[in-house]
């Protein structure tokens, strides 16, 4: 590291809003030659909305961006591209009719519409960029042949042919076996060594700390921590976004529970996206009136797991419940049969009314029982009763989230699956969310799964904890022996 | 890339351009007749898969481009006299001309507004013939004075010739770098951006070159024919079968329309006993390719998933 | 006299433009179809209508109602036997989805439109009106069919809206539209909206159809342009906007009055197509469009 150099790239007051949420606020960042920066955060944190504000997918509101001292903020993404960032996405999606080394020089290509013939000695430079990044065996063949972690490689190689001067990489190691991480990693290392700035982006410190030379780590669009990976990972603010405070857990064993074989039983289930694994060999179990948590970071798996039980996703595997197998029915049918779910994208119709969005959820119920649910809804959500005849869209984040769940309970469900509830809200909000959870879990007898990377939120209405990672069950146990026995590698 | 003369695909295009070329020897002027306008729609097919197959831009509109080539050229020539090859350049001129004006708005929407626009203008272009009936004989259509040749064998070999000689060229671009570029772009902006290309100048170019095609073959197809029709070069039927041709033959192969226009030509005839049903069961059997072998011909032929 | 000619003339018009673009729009909207087989499905509608009466010596209500329910009939089948299976085709690719629905719709109706034409010839057929006769308003003499053609569609619309905006079901169409997934958690299960959606925009077009047919009559041919008029309507009030739809059917429907009466019936089309064409320069989505 050359600490004293100017940063290669850097970035001040950078600003983004979407409508009315705020996903980069007055961030900073300097990345020098020869230096690997992790940009962190949880998911909503505003890390993958930096990114595609310096390759100029996003224009940015407010701020500059700086190569080497030029200015690029609010230029098109393909001058960016050509004045030295590139960008590894984390989803790639090569030309299916063309070889791998056709999509590699697809990438030496000029922008030009001229050079119909091709560049001199592109083939060989193509074949050079293959071997380095390891795929000189697999030169003719199709993408949709390849492994994951090649179709990974590919798009690395396909970023080292544009020679870049700073190289972004998005979840580097998403999906991928520890072996072909630590290829991948060598990968990254050599990109410093030849003294290209490097942005590696990703949810946790852990995984990349090995790498990284500092780490900055962002949280509902502000920077919160900046040093080294360790240093990051003994912030204090950084250990309550992650792991929340001291936990208060309160939780009734599987025995307490009347069913003695688990209501919910989803066996060896798993899911592939193209090439990726989604979820690897996952097994799960809720017992009638139990309240379950599933920890883990975003893209652990979680959304995929709720998707798979709701009939939303094809997979191998069991999913049953009371006995019967969930597999060929319909999500509507699931549904129907009382698994409802609310997911993290909430599904609301924004441009009907608070009101129409409940009677929608009780479209299926007698008109006195709808009446007492609404009653009873209001008293568990007592702002929505205020919002009534409100659009959907016009309300905050967390009263959308409010009106999500109260939705979902006006079909009157035996089992809720809730995905992400705290997913970028402020904490009066999760407070009285958890109050309402909390009252559910005391007054009713519905059954929870409840899907969280916020371990502050997540432990305290549980029952029984699961931690997913990488699309597997890595721990399983009651709330309290969580912080001992899986909290530090949650980190 | 890959050695194109070892293909299967290579070896069967090579083997139908030589039935074809001596296929004068064998059958009556009235099949070589059909033949040559199968071969300009041939063009037109192949014009309109570049842009679709390989910028995924999908154009409802290539009888606009082919409609403004047709009619320049035969205008041109029957008013100021000019020679034909003349008239053919400034046909295609204009039909430049007028892709460019339809895809600089046309581009910058995105989804099913795209197609609307280029829909629109056909359209347009249609209502203006009729209007400036004066000028373009309007309903009854345009008689030219000159045409290419009155030899059906000229004519025919003149087409063919034509024909594999765009179909080369164009399948030559969509083999080439800015080929490449141009399925990147069409499969994905961000990406493609992100790899340093300009993803609206490559689709303006594709937009070009498929209007410099369409309006050269709509031109050639004039002189031809000695007449132009709206029924013959605008009206959105033409268009439908351009754009089934291409699919019904595969998309984003270039060969593949013009195998599905010289299909649906044929398929016309063999049916032509069958009278006013011919129509019909061309349809049929288009929207049964179009369901239940969405890859069309090529895909057929090679077995292959392309998708 | 010549004003309020226009006026009535150009309501009457437009109101039968604004429910057949309905229709499509509301297809659009719920399932994001284009449907181009629209002209055909309106076509059937008058055909059956006139051919009960004229063919079958049925009386013109037997006729009319007929016509609309063929109309019901064919819309079903165009969702169920070319929309649906494209839908949930796994050998295209999502992004080429569209298109193909498009092709498929447009082949769907090239293929009733011969049929329609090689059962009953290419002819132009006029569907017995419900109602005959001259009414005269403030000296104008305006047919009563084209005062019934007027009212009907209103009445229509109007039934239309109270249907999705005053009835659960109506309300979980529109949900539909707005968000499927959201539907579909809730336990309603997405096809049967879009069954009810494609009936219900089958009785839509097929009264548009059998209307058009008693006041200018239909033949084979008017496929393709009465898809073309839908279309350019939906385009210009914004796609999935039933009141942008409305809208447009009244702009488009008034200037082709006017500059039909005022100019000449041949350079009808021209106008509205020219503003449409400014209207996707300067608002590409539409006059009401999102997105």
């Amino acid at each position: 590291m050359k600490p004293d150099d100017e940063p290669l790239l850097q970035i001040r007051g950078l600003c983004k809003r979407f409508g009315g949420v705020v996903a980069a606020k007055d961030v900073d960042l300097d990345v020098r030659a020869g230096e690997i920066v992790g940009l962190i955060g949880p998911n909503g944190s505003g890390k993958s909305t930096v990114m595609k504000l310096i390759m100029g997918i996003v224009r940015p509101d407010a701020g500059s961006v700086k190569l080497a001292g030029e200015e690029i903020a609010g230029l098109p993404p393909h001058r960016i591209a050509r004045k030295g960032v590139g960008l590894v996405f984390q989803h790639s999606r090569p030309l299916q009719r063309q070889s791998v080394l056709e999509n590699i020089k697809l990438a030496l290509l000029p922008d030009s519409l001229i050079q119909l013939a091709g560049v001199p000695g592109i083939d060989d430079r193509a074949r050079e960029i293959a071997a380095r990044v390891g795929l000189d065996k697999v030169l003719d063949r199709r993408p949709s042949t390849l492994p994951f972690a090649d179709l990974r490689k590919l798009e690395l190689a396909k970023a080292i042919a544009r020679d870049p001067r700073v190289v972004l990489v998005d979840e580097p190691f998403a999906g991928l076996t520890q072996a072909e991480t630590r290829q991948f990693s060598d990968l990254v290392r050599s990109f410093r060594d030849q003294g290209r700035a490097v942005l590696l982006v990703d949810h946790n410190v852990k995984s990349v700390s090995a790498l990284v030379d500092r780490a900055v780590a962002l949280y509902l669009g502000e920077r919160i921590a900046e040093g080294t990976a360790a240093d990051v990972m003994r912030n204090e603010t950084v250990r309550r976004v992650y792991m929340g405070g001291s936990l208060e857990t309160s939780y009734r064993p599987q025995s307490s529970f009347a069913d003695k074989e688990a209501t919910l039983q989803v066996k060896n289930l798993n899911v592939q996206y193209g090439k990726a694994q989604a979820l690897d060999n996952v097994s799960i179990h809720v017992h009638e009136g139990e309240f379950v948590s599933i920890v883990g970071l975003n893209g652990a798996g979680k959304t995929t797991l709720f998707n798979a039980i709701s009939g939303f996703v094809p997979y191998t595997g069991e999913v049953s419940w009371a006995g019967q197998s969930l597999k060929r029915k319909s999500p509507a049918r699931i549904a129907r049969e009382g698994i409802v779910q609310c997911p993290e994208t909430r599904e609301l119709f924004t441009d009907m009314t608070v009101r129409e969005n409940l009677d929608l959820g009780g479209q299926h119920l007698a008109k006195p029982q709808r009446a007492e649910r609404l009653t009873w809804l209001f008293d568990l959500f007592p702002i929505l009763k205020a919002r009534q005849s409100q659009n959907a869209g016009t309300l905050s984040g967390g009263e959308q989230q409010m009106l999500t769940i109260a939705r979902a309970l006006m079909t009157n469900p035996k089992f809720l699956i809730l995905d992400e509830p705290t997913l970028g809200l402020a904490p009066v909000i999760l407070e009285q969310i958890s109050k309402a959870i909390e009252l559910l879990r005391k007054t009713t007898r519905i059954t929870m799964l409840l899907g969280e990377q916020n371990v502050t939120f997540a432990l305290p209405h549980a029952d029984r904890v699961y931690v997913l990672e990488h699309g597997r069950i890595e721990w399983e146990g009651p709330p309290d022996r969580f912080a001992a026995e899986a909290g530090e590698g949650y980190l | 890339m890959r050695d194109i003369t070892k293909t299967p695909l290579f070896w069967f295009c090579i083997l139908c351009i030589v039935v074809a070329s001596v296929l004068p020897v064998w059958v009556s002027g009235y099949v070589l007749g059909l033949l040559t306008v199968a071969y300009y729609y041939g063009v037109f097919a192949m014009a309109w898969d570049l842009l679709f197959g390989f910028a995924n831009e999908v154009n409802f509109g290539p009888t606009f481009l082919i409609g403004l080539g047709a009619y320049t050229a035969g205008i041109v020539n029957g008013r100021y006299g000019l020679p034909i090859t003349v008239c053919v350049l400034l046909g295609t001129l204009a039909a430049i001309v007028g892709g460019l004006l339809l895809a600089l708005p046309a581009l910058r929407v995105s989804g099913p507004y795209f197609g609307l626009t280029t829909l629109v203008a056909v359209l347009i272009l249609q209502n203006l013939i009729v209007v400036f009936a004066d000028l373009t004989g309007g309903e009854i259509g345009l008689t030219v004075p000159d045409v290419i040749s009155i030899d059906a064998r000229a004519n025919y070999w003149i087409a063919l010739a034509f024909m594999v000689v765009c179909g080369a060229i164009l399948w030559g671009l969509s083999r080439s770098s800015v080929g490449l570029i141009l399925q990147a772009s069409g499969q994905d902006k961000v990406q493609a951006g992100a790899l340093g290309f300009n993803v609206t100048k490559h689709k303006l170019a594709a937009f070009v070159i498929s209007a410099f095609f369409s309006g050269l073959a709509g031109a050639m197809l004039v002189f031809y024919m000695g007449t132009a029709s709206v029924g013959t070069f605008i009206d959105l039927t033409v268009a439908v079968q351009i754009i089934i041709a291409a699919v019904m033959g595969g998309r984003r192969t270039i060969v593949g329309a013009a195998l599905g226009s010289i299909f649906l030509v044929g398929m016309t005839e063999v049916l032509r006993p069958m009278g006013e049903l011919a129509t019909l069961i061309v349809s049929v059997i288009a929207l049964l390719v179009v369901l239940f072998f969405p890859n069309g011909f090529i895909g057929m032929l090679t077995r292959k998933e392309p998708a | 006299m010549l004003g309020l000619q226009i006026i009535v003339d150009g309501f009457a018009i437009s109101a039968l433009y604004a429910l057949g673009a309905t229709g499509f729009t509301l297809i659009f909207g719920v399932s994001g179809v284009l449907n181009l087989s629209h002209g055909a499905i309106m076509v059937s509608a008058a055909v059956g209508a006139w051919a009960l009466h004229d063919l079958l010596a049925q009386n013109a209500y037997i006729g009319a109602t007929f016509g609309v329910v063929l109309a019901m009939i064919v819309s079903l089948v165009t969702y169920g036997v070319i929309v649906r299976p494209i839908q949930v085709s796994r050998s295209i690719r999502e992004e080429e989805k569209e298109i193909f629905i498009l092709t498929a719709t447009l082949l769907w109706g090239i293929i009733l439109q011969e049929v329609i034409a090689y059962l009953f010839t290419n002819n132009a057929k006029s569907v017995v009106p419900i109602v005959d006769g001259v009414v005269s308003v403030l000296g104008v003499r305006i047919p009563a069919n084209e005062i019934f053609t007027a009212i009907i569609c209103w009445l229509v619309i109007g039934l239309l809206w109270l249907l999705v905006n005053r009835t659960p079901a109506g309300k979980a169409v529109l949900a539909a539209s707005m968000n499927p997934k959201g539907v579909t958690l809730l336990g309603i299960e997405l096809n049967w909206i879009y069954i009810a959606v494609w009936a219900i925009y089958g009785a839509l077009a097929g009264i548009a159809g059998v209307l058009l047919g008693m006041f200018l009559g239909v033949s084979s041919y008017s496929v393709g342009p009465l898809t073309a008029s839908a279309f350019s309507i939906v385009v210009l009030g914004g796609l999935g906007s039933v009141t942008g739809s409305l809208i447009a059917a009244y702009v488009v429907g008034y200037i082709e009055t006017i500059t039909a009466y005022l100019i000449s019936p041949a350079y009808r089309f021209i106008p509205s197509l020219l503003l449409l064409v400014v209207v996707m320069y300067v608002r590409p989505y539409g006059l009401l469009g999102r997105r």
